[in-house]
């Protein structure tokens, strides 16, 4: 009992790291059906801008809403650059190459500015776990927990209440109809990789000290919370955390009672499960669309 | 008509002795590949910087054959595919006349084939998978030569260390899921079986997992008294952070790779007291030695004064030194008369691990015997000698026998 508690703990904490960036692709395909897919790179700039602040003396928790100043500005970046214009000319899958394109280029210029290497991000919080349940507890895993689930509940409760909210909901329902109304859906969609790769930079942050820190560091942790995407439903924040929960749990408890050499099999499997029973996710709304 | 038939001849004769001038300026052109960025890069790169340090050295020493050497650097990202595609371009564009390099097993494995169809000799400075000198051992020739401590001399030293020396008896073995971690545990496996011990646990891992418990969990359960390990850097570092996640300390102790910078610095506390065999540890122990370390520290000038893989760095250096006197015996830069030239050096090449005395032979292509590494220990977040034994005759150089322990227990 003690080594499953030990190891759903430890897979709600992975689960959740994936959950944080899965909650970035919801977020740009909620207003314009498009998704980042250099959402892994936008988590490794922001955990490299954060290494370097703290390098430079910055306090972490000073740190992060600059980090995340700056995720909003490299969201807004990829937008322009990759998003729109494939938007505009009404292009299918233009965004997909551009996204991934402008993915790998962050990559190779994080590779020229931080170095080859993976590096230790200095924990905030001690590094002695706590005991709980007959099991260990990072401190900093509670953090991610904590963390992830307060910057989800904030964007959520930003697009329910707020009217810049409303905009960005009227956006996703149907992007002809807002443009009538007079909301300059353009500046929603941009607003929303901002918001997106924030969340991401924030993310990076959150999760580095229990990672490694380096420019390859997104690369797998951004395909994994794709499939978290895709299981929990792209159209739901609740999804993307039952997804995130799902998907750790099974590769650690895997890991231990079938084998370490299939632990990434279960998630995967279920990723096909859910595409070819449900394909609009677990909790996803299944939209029909008319052609 | 004659005269300008005259004219013709000359200028053709003036031709021929300018192209062939040219030839004997023109640099020879040797191939360093390896991973330059991601998760192996610290080895990489360490190997990159010794090769330039003795191409540098040799240049101003005004080169070989009166040649200068021009390295043709190439990045294969620790990758089998991109590997073949650099050893194709180095081979039919660039026309190395021998090549340098390779860290990771697999992508040597991958690659080495397109240079043994050309003979062009290939010198692994790191790799250590048992397999990479022997992939083409049904063939008459063998291209490819080693100056690195292969995995049948590490696996049983590990073994040696854990069981005989600090008598363990229940271990688990904790690898990668790439060729090198797997041909590694596999030979670790062989090793123990020797000495009539089975592992109480065998896990894997992959590249860039960020949680170990499972595995570590599996080991624990199992009651393992010790942590053998075959991976790299990142991932070691992993397993040492996730021992202290759950409390559970035990001895890590693995192939040589636990020296790297980004495991020493990523795991902190938690790597302090791994070993590893080592055939190169950063003290001034040899003249030699002492100016290859200097002369390292100042030209690249790493952090904390600590190169980031010492192993590496100088094999990579001593590869250099051996490929070119190869070439000044053989007089020449075709293949088979570097590997010919190689397979029989005529006069010993003193490098920084050890002094080469007819290292290679038609047979063996093995440069480093199982007397020749000694156990390294983190400490203080440098690598020492684990045995103040080991570090009292440091400065005897330890030199090739082929008729070391370890060579023999590994015997087919």
């Amino acid at each position: 009992m003690q080594i499953f508690t030990q190891l759903v703990f430890s897979g709600i904490a992975l689960g959740m790291i994936y959950a944080v960036i899965a909650f970035g692709y919801q977020l740009t395909f909620a207003t314009s059906d498009t998704l980042n897919f250099g959402q892994g790179d936008a988590l490794m700039l922001g955990a490299l801008v954060g290494l370097t602040l703290v390098g430079l003396g910055v306090n972490y928790w000073v740190m992060i809403p600059l980090v995340c100043i700056f995720g909003a500005l490299q969201g807004a970046f990829v937008e322009r650059i990759g998003v729109r214009p494939a938007i505009k000319m009404k292009s299918e899958f233009g965004w997909i190459m551009s996204t991934i394109a402008l993915g790998i280029i962050f990559k190779n210029v994080a590779e020229n500015v931080w170095g080859r290497d993976d590096m230790k991000f200095p924990s905030p919080l001690p590094e002695s776990p706590l005991h709980f349940l007959g099991a260990n507890v990072l401190p900093m895993e509670i953090l991610v927990v904590f963390g992830a689930l307060a910057m989800m509940l904030a964007v959520e409760v930003f697009n329910r209440r707020s009217i810049y909210g409303k905009a960005v909901v009227a956006t996703f329902n149907d992007r002809d109809a807002a443009k009538l109304m007079g909301i300059n859906t353009a500046l929603v969609i941009t607003f929303s990789y901002s918001l997106s790769s924030m969340t991401a930079a924030f993310a990076g942050v959150l999760i580095a000290p229990l990672t490694l820190t380096g420019a390859t560091m997104g690369s797998v942790l951004g395909l994994k919370a794709f499939a978290v995407a895709i299981i929990g439903g792209l159209t739901s924040g609740m999804g993307i955390v039952v997804g995130g929960l799902i998907l750790g749990i099974a590769e650690t408890t895997t890991g231990f009672y079938l084998s370490t050499g299939y632990k990434d099999v279960p998630g995967l499997l279920l990723l096909l499960v859910v595409l070819a029973v449900k394909p609009a996710g677990l909790f996803g709304k299944s939209a029909i669309k008319k052609v | 008509m004659t005269s300008l038939y005259a004219k013709l001849t000359l200028s053709a004769v003036a031709l021929a002795a300018s192209a062939t001038f040219a030839l004997a300026a023109e640099p020879i052109k040797i191939g360093v590949a390896g991973p330059f960025t991601g998760g192996s890069s610290s080895m990489g790169v360490s190997m990159r910087d010794g090769v330039r340090m003795a191409t540098d050295e040799i240049n101003k020493a005004g080169g070989v054959l009166g040649r200068q050497i021009l390295l043709v650097e190439r990045d294969d990202e620790a990758k089998n595919e991109r590997g073949v595609q650099i050893a194709q371009e180095l081979i039919n564009k660039e026309k190395v006349a021998a090549t340098v390099g390779y860290i990771n097993t697999g992508v040597a494995l991958a690659s080495q084939r397109f240079y043994q169809e050309a003979k062009i000799p290939v010198m692994n400075n790191v790799a250590t998978g048992s397999q990479v000198t022997h992939q083409f051992d049904d063939q008459p020739e063998n291209y490819i030569f080693r100056n690195a401590a292969h995995d049948s001399i590490q696996a049983p030293m590990i073994v040696e260390e854990a069981v005989t020396r600090r008598g363990f008896k229940k271990v688990a073995i904790l690898a990668d899921s790439t060729n090198y971690g797997q041909l590694g545990r596999a030979d670790l496996e062989k090793a123990l079986d020797i000495k009539g011990i089975k592992a109480v646990a065998i896990e894997k891992f992959n590249i860039k997992d960020v949680d170990m418990t499972p595995q570590l969990l599996k080991a624990k359960e199992a009651g393992a008294e010790v942590v053998l390990t075959y991976a790299i850097g990142p991932e070691l570092a992993q397993i040492a952070n996730g021992m202290t996640k759950l409390g559970w300390k035990v001895p890590m102790i693995g192939s040589w790779t636990l020296s790297m910078a980004n495991f020493i610095d990523n795991a902190g506390p938690g790597g302090e007291g791994a070993r590893m065999p080592q055939t190169f540890i950063q003290e001034p122990t040899t003249p030699k030695r002492q100016s290859f370390i200097v002369s390292y520290l100042k030209t690249f000038n790493p952090k904390n004064s600590r190169i980031d893989s010492p192993v590496s760095a100088a094999q990579g250096y001593d590869s250099v030194y051996l490929l070119a006197a190869a070439i000044k015996q053989a007089g020449s830069t075709d293949g088979p008369k570097i590997k010919a030239a190689l397979e029989d050096l005529k006069s010993p090449v003193e490098g920084v691990v050890t002094t080469y005395n007819k290292p290679f032979t038609a047979k063996d292509h093995e440069a480093i015997t199982a007397n020749i590494p000694v156990f390294g220990e983190v400490k203080g977040q440098r690598v020492v000698y684990a045995y103040p034994d080991d570090q009292k005759k440091a400065s005897e150089v330890r030199v090739k026998d082929v008729n070391a322990k370890g060579a023999l227990v590994v015997k087919k």
